[in-house]
């Protein structure tokens, strides 16, 4: 029994954990105005995505995942799909150049993050973060983790297809909510939801192939999954994820430290000031990718050792660092 | 008769307790960090005051993550005495040996000067003989005693407060109070009144030469009690 039929797949749940997603043939475009089967599309977007999966489950990524039960065919864990799609560019191209009227292929310094509504009625619109949140479409940090996750993910992808003389134009994620409120990257990943230049003569290789009529969309996107199988060895990716820990007292709690600096400063004549609190922050590195459970490790350590419960409240901010930044970032000092 | 004195780094009143037993002809001996296993083969442990790790964190929140102090539990369970003082209270507080919190005090100073104390709690033996009135120093920059309004009421249901801050004449006042601590608690005592944690220091207050030698007589009781 098909639980769920989207425009290119089939979501059969199997049980209170796992689902099978099955991949058609079809392929559409602007909000499926556009549509057509073209054959072999499900095996190659299955495959394709199977591989990528793989690539990121060796990475430390968590993913929906399972196995592969044929070449359409996946088992994956049962996921709440949440309302939000993040795109990561790194070139500009297709929507971001529509809306602004850049022209494609402008390299951004650092790679852009951008939040969307999945919501075909109203073309996935753009989506800032705050009303993201305040809609309730997801919590505060969920928002922060998928902008983290996207970003080391987009560092792991562009090392992977530069292996095989590919460019990493753009790439969309969705993510699912497992019913323990662990966060997983979800749908597919393929040649439909990402775009990909062939490096030496720009040749689109991907979707656009068939929003823009260029023909041999199977062509391609087979190319690339050969292109993907034919790695022998993965590249090597030190991945850098840093977290605050902002650490306050409680609102209950007295804080003499913060009354003398609020006295000090009343002084010296700044009378708007209506109070003062002094806290702590850490900035922890962990070399691993960002995920729901170096989220729990961390938020372990700030309840039980950097924090006291009893009198301290704390806060995380989650940040993934890209490998380059931080270089930049040393040599800045 | 084994009493082991832990040593973390920025401990700096090591041998003051250990003067203070010796001329209880106990030899106590230290105890560092790292050396967890050794505490099953004593008969107690006094926690030392200073500012165990610089107090990074919180007074005493390095320390409580030692593996010294994952033994301490055990340590509590099987009976045996623990007294911590000052920073030693502190990190019984913070590896939750002890209920609630020290933090920073009221006049954000820290303060080092001879107060007065009164035992509040009858049932621990360590607390049995003392003087009506302690004159005894205390020495800290985080000695306000701090715990929820639930908490500070088991508390005094419990019967653990060992000690409360008073003036000469055994007053509990307001003025008495050094550090802004709740119900004027100096020290603590568990239910089973084998752990005794206090922030004024009795080995400062073991030879009349100090000035005092008032404090001493938790040290005779430690002892006594093992020796029993």
């Amino acid at each position: 029994m098909v639980t769920y039929s989207g425009k290119a797949k089939d979501v059969i749940a199997l049980n209170d954990k796992e689902v099978q997603i099955n991949f058609r043939d079809s392929i559409s475009a602007f909000d499926g105005v556009k549509k057509e089967e073209l054959a072999e599309k499900g095996i190659i977007n299955c495959l394709t995505s199977v591989k990528l999966f793989e690539i990121l489950d060796k990475y430390g990524f968590k993913t929906h995942f399972i196995s592969k039960i044929s070449d359409s065919k996946l088992l994956c864990k049962k996921v709440t799909i949440l309302p939000i799609e993040v795109v990561c560019r790194n070139i500009s191209a297709g929507s971001f150049c529509k809306r602004y009227g850049f022209e494609e292929g402008i390299r951004f310094e650092q790679p852009l993050i951008e939040f969307f509504v999945k919501d075909d009625e109203h073309h996935d619109p753009l989506i800032t973060e705050s009303v993201a949140v305040q809609m309730k479409f997801i919590t505060e940090n969920e928002a922060i983790l998928m902008e983290a996750i996207t970003r080391a993910v987009n560092e792991v992808l562009i090392k992977i297809f530069d292996l095989i003389s590919l460019q990493l134009v753009d790439f969309k994620l969705e993510f699912g909510r497992t019913t323990e409120g662990q966060l997983l990257l979800a749908d597919e990943i393929s040649a439909d939801t990402m775009r990909l230049w062939e490096k030496k003569t720009g040749e689109k290789k991907d979707k656009d192939r068939y929003r823009q009529d260029l023909g041999d969309v199977i062509v391609h996107y087979k190319d690339i999954l050969e292109r993907l199988n034919s790695i022998q060895k993965l590249p090597d990716y030190k991945p850098l994820s840093t977290v605050q820990v902002i650490i306050k007292l409680r609102k209950s709690v007295l804080d003499p430290a913060g009354e003398v600096t609020f006295h000090s400063l009343s002084r010296k004549g700044f009378k708007r000031i209506e109070s003062v609190r002094l806290g702590k922050s850490a900035e922890i590195a962990f070399n691993a990718v960002p995920s729901s459970v170096l989220q729990s490790e961390i938020e372990e350590i700030s309840e039980k050792i950097l924090s006291n419960p009893l009198i301290e409240d704390f806060e995380l901010k989650i940040r993934h660092h890209s490998e380059k930044s931080e270089k930049e970032h040393f040599q800045e000092k | 008769m084994r009493i082991g004195v832990t040593k973390f780094p920025g401990t700096n009143n090591e041998q003051d307790v250990i003067r203070a037993l010796n001329s209880l002809n106990v030899k106590g001996e230290l105890i560092y960090p790292w050396e967890n296993k050794k505490l099953e083969d004593l008969n107690a442990l006094v926690i030392a005051g200073g500012f165990s790790y610089g107090d990074y964190l919180r007074p005493g929140g390095i320390a409580a993550q030692s593996p010294v102090a994952e033994k301490l539990i055990d340590f509590e369970e099987s009976g045996k005495f623990i007294i911590g003082i000052c920073n030693g209270f502190q990190i019984l507080c913070e590896t939750k040996i002890l209920p609630g919190v020290l933090t920073t005090n009221l006049s954000t100073k820290f303060i080092c000067k001879w107060i007065n104390i009164k035992t509040e709690s009858t049932h621990s033996p360590l607390l049995q003989n003392l003087a009506p009135i302690i004159r005894i120093p205390i020495a800290h920059y985080e000695g306000r005693y701090y715990d929820d309004s639930n908490g500070i009421k088991k508390i005094i249901s419990d019967d653990s407060v060992a000690f409360c801050y008073c003036d000469e004449y055994g007053e509990i006042t307001q003025e008495s109070n050094p550090n802004g601590s709740l119900e004027n608690i100096a020290g603590l005592v568990n239910a089973k009144g084998n752990i005794l944690g206090m922030m004024p220091h009795p080995e400062r207050a073991s030879f009349s030469y100090l000035g005092s030698n008032l404090g001493r007589q938790i040290f005779v009781n430690l002892i006594e009690e093992i020796k029993c």
